[in-house]
């Protein structure tokens, strides 16, 4: 079982670096440490987990829905509702207070927890977690798999959706309704809409989408707790010549990111292979951090986790990281674009988990 | 995660209705001798600022500094090239982009002059946070001031009170798009999920009791599941940053729902009660929510709670419960409205049964 054997590498390493109580942090948005450690996905309020080398759990949480929901959906914890979370979690780690504890990610914490004052001392034990967040087990890799795979189908979904005279946010009611009939819990997506006006994918608004206009989502499905993600651009019509030569330069950086992965590499030689196709078009200023955030980004039990594939990471890839490789910019000549791919390192490059077209699509 | 609909609609909430609350926490502030007033926002604790400024994060955190007088400022922790999003979809003076929401706002307080300085659920605020915010504020003293705003925060305007019966509504009218003879429970998550986005719901949790002989607890449904004879869908759901529960429960036998019928007529009756809890002590299990500060659900009484929080006369709540006759549970849940002074407390949004 995959939650076993999660737990088990923690205990191994918690055993080998001496850390005798290790306490997560997760909430609605970033549930990545806290999944690892109590298999448990946060929804509504806090979440804090404590695990011991001994391999017991207390998992609590604030909310009332949240607890009875933890209770049915993990398997060997302790769950505890605790409304004043921060004190009663301190009030547990005062019976340790002589342990070493480690707490990831550190600055998540809540000010009350990681109060110096304290009786006991909280070490920081982001990098410890980090490590297994980041090279997956091949059963992790599987569901990752599964979620690249409703990717694609609900990529099929978006395209179908996406017609003029439509609001953005019905575009999201048509994918979550699919997800949902599929049996996947979770999603993450933004999207844009238009032309040389949009500079980034933001949240489903009320804008209605138009012939003509350029159309960019990442849609991010969950299974099993993990996410695979997929970004593409469709055209709701003919695509321009302009849009057309636009979307080369993308799929030529995007695919020159891919072809770099392999164990050894840097994120930021990964980065730099993507960047160099901009540069190489005269694009340079738009693989910068005025126009664009990150060129990919780690994938896992969050959507956006380490590494992120910028210029100056020097995070060395090893074989079970998986992440997506997305080239996402402004164009001056055409707006927004998107396109990537989600991939997992292999031992000798990278094996790519989306099948969909790396097209400008036309709807 | 969130996906849904993000909008300020000024019909539903217009900029007076900000400004009143404004004031009102400013009169308390002043009361208290305070500077400033700093709250926090992520997407759990959505619940004070989108009360005062309208805004709801996707996925950023970030921190609203009100001082006494002068511009608020909203500084989230996200780039500049999403600002103008989020100044569209908010009602704030000064809206800001940025990697730390802490140093941002510790230097608005030292350029506000501020010198003493509420925090809204300063001991829960992330550590870094405040580390950040203390270190870039001139030396600023920080204190907790979650009293003074769940003081003002439990008080609901009107259109507070209509935009969580709006919120409820499209829970009920989501839930109604299930019947009752789907066989697996994905079918009517879909449908419930689907809906309740074309309503315009900013989010929904959608959580099930697939078979309620079987197991009456919701989770979180992932794969195929069938459904039992009875089951039940709860959909937790915002719509313009206000938040409800609601609940139903499906019978594949239609003679089935006189017991649903049965059931919300002692849950209302529970619900008349309110504050006092006794009308739900029998029972299998219930608990009353509601926002006191930032967390849009916060548990205040139940058979779970231990220490019971009190809920303030005329302030909104949810409701929930699972009431056994004859053998069979049923699920129930709503947004209520506490009574107060000659009027009992009672739903927003009435639970309802029955097929389509």
């Amino acid at each position: 079982m995959l939650a076993q054997e999660r737990r088990n590498r923690l205990r191994e390493a918690m055993a080998q670096t001496g850390i005798e109580a290790l306490i997560v942090y997760g909430n609605s948005w970033q549930s990545d440490y806290l999944r690892y450690v109590a298999d448990f996905s946060s929804l509504e309020g806090h979440g804090l987990a404590i695990i011991t080398p001994d391999g017991s759990i207390e998992l609590f949480l604030d909310s009332a829905a949240e607890a009875e929901r933890a209770e049915i959906e993990t398997t060997d914890i302790k769950v505890k509702l605790a409304p004043e979370i921060a004190r009663a979690v301190s009030s547990r780690l005062d019976r340790i207070a002589n342990h070493r504890i480690a707490a990831a990610p550190l600055g998540f914490m809540p000010k009350f927890l990681a109060d110096a004052t304290r009786g006991y001392k909280l070490e920081d034990g982001t990098s410890f977690v980090d490590r297994f967040l980041m090279v997956k087990m091949p059963e992790e890799i599987d569901a990752i798999r599964q979620a690249a795979k409703w990717a694609d189908e609900g990529y099929e979904v978006f395209k179908k959706a996406a017609v003029p005279g439509r609001m953005q946010f019905e575009l999201i009611a048509d994918i979550e309704g699919f997800f949902r009939s599929r049996g996947c819990p979770d999603n993450f997506m933004i999207m844009g809409s238009g032309g040389k006006d949009v500079f980034a994918m933001a949240p489903p608004s009320e804008r209605r989408l138009v012939a003509g206009d350029m159309v960019t989502t990442e849609l991010t499905p969950n299974c099993r707790g993990y996410f695979a993600q997929i970004c593409r651009t469709m055209v709701l019509g003919k695509a321009s010549d302009l849009q057309k030569k636009a979307h080369a330069v993308y799929r030529e950086a995007m695919e020159a990111g891919i072809a770099t992965i392999r164990p050894g590499v840097t994120a930021g030689q990964v980065a730099k292979a993507e960047n160099d196709i901009f540069r190489k078009y005269g694009l340079g200023e738009y693989a910068t951090s005025k126009y664009t955030r990150v060129r990919g980004h780690g994938l896992g039990l969050f959507v956006d986790t380490k590494p992120h594939i910028l210029e100056d990471v020097d995070t060395v890839l090893e074989a079970g990281m998986t992440m997506i490789i997305h080239p996402n910019t402004y164009h001056p000549d055409t707006g927004y674009m998107v396109l990537g791919d989600t991939v997992v390192v292999t031992e000798t490059g990278a094996e790519v988990l989306c099948g969909t077209p790396r097209e400008l699509f036309e709807v | 995660m969130r996906r849904g609909l993000i909008a300020w609609s000024k019909a539903e909430i217009p900029e007076s209705v900000f400004d009143a609350r404004l004031a009102r926490l400013r009169a308390a502030m002043a009361a208290e001798k305070l500077d400033a007033l700093v709250v926090y926002t992520n997407n759990t604790r959505t619940a004070g600022v989108s009360w005062l400024t309208a805004f709801v994060p996707y996925w950023a955190e970030g921190l609203l500094v009100v001082p006494l007088s002068g511009d608020p400022l909203l500084t989230m922790a996200f780039s500049n090239r999403i600002v103008g999003w989020g100044k569209d979809v908010s009602h704030v003076a000064r809206f800001e982009g940025g990697a730390r929401p802490g140093i941002a706002a510790g230097k608005y307080l030292a350029d506000c002059g501020a010198k003493h300085v509420g925090v809204v659920e300063f001991d829960s605020l992330r550590a870094a946070v405040v580390e950040d915010m203390a270190g870039n504020a001139g030396g600023a003293v920080l204190a907790d001031a979650t009293a003074l705003f769940e003081n003002i925060r439990t008080k609901p305007d009107s259109a507070e009170i209509a935009l969580i019966t709006k919120a409820g509504i499209i829970g009920q009218r989501a839930l109604s798009l299930a019947t009752g003879t789907e066989t697996m429970i994905g079918e009517a998550l879909a449908a419930v999920d689907h809906e309740s986005r074309l309503l315009g719901a900013e989010e929904v949790y959608m959580a099930a009791a697939p078979d309620l002989d079987r197991d009456p607890r919701f989770r979180r449904m992932e794969g195929t599941v069938e459904t039992g004879r009875s089951f039940a869908l709860r959909a937790t759901l915002a719509y313009k940053g206000h938040w409800v529960r609601v609940t139903r429960t499906y019978f594949r036998d239609k003679a089935d729902e006189a017991l649903a019928d049965r059931a919300a007529a002692r849950f209302a009756a529970a619900v008349a009660g309110l504050p006092s809890a006794d009308g739900f002590k029998d029972f299998r299990s219930w608990n009353v929510e509601a926002c006191r500060v930032t967390q849009p659900l916060d548990p205040m009484m139940g058979s779970q709670i231990d220490e019971p929080r009190a809920l303030a006369p005329g302030s909104i709540a949810n409701a929930q419960a699972l009431i056994t006759i004859d053998g069979r549970t049923i699920a129930l849940a709503a947004p209520i409205l506490v009574g107060r002074e000659a009027f009992p407390s009672g739903f927003l949004v009435a639970p309802v049964f029955g097929r389509r």
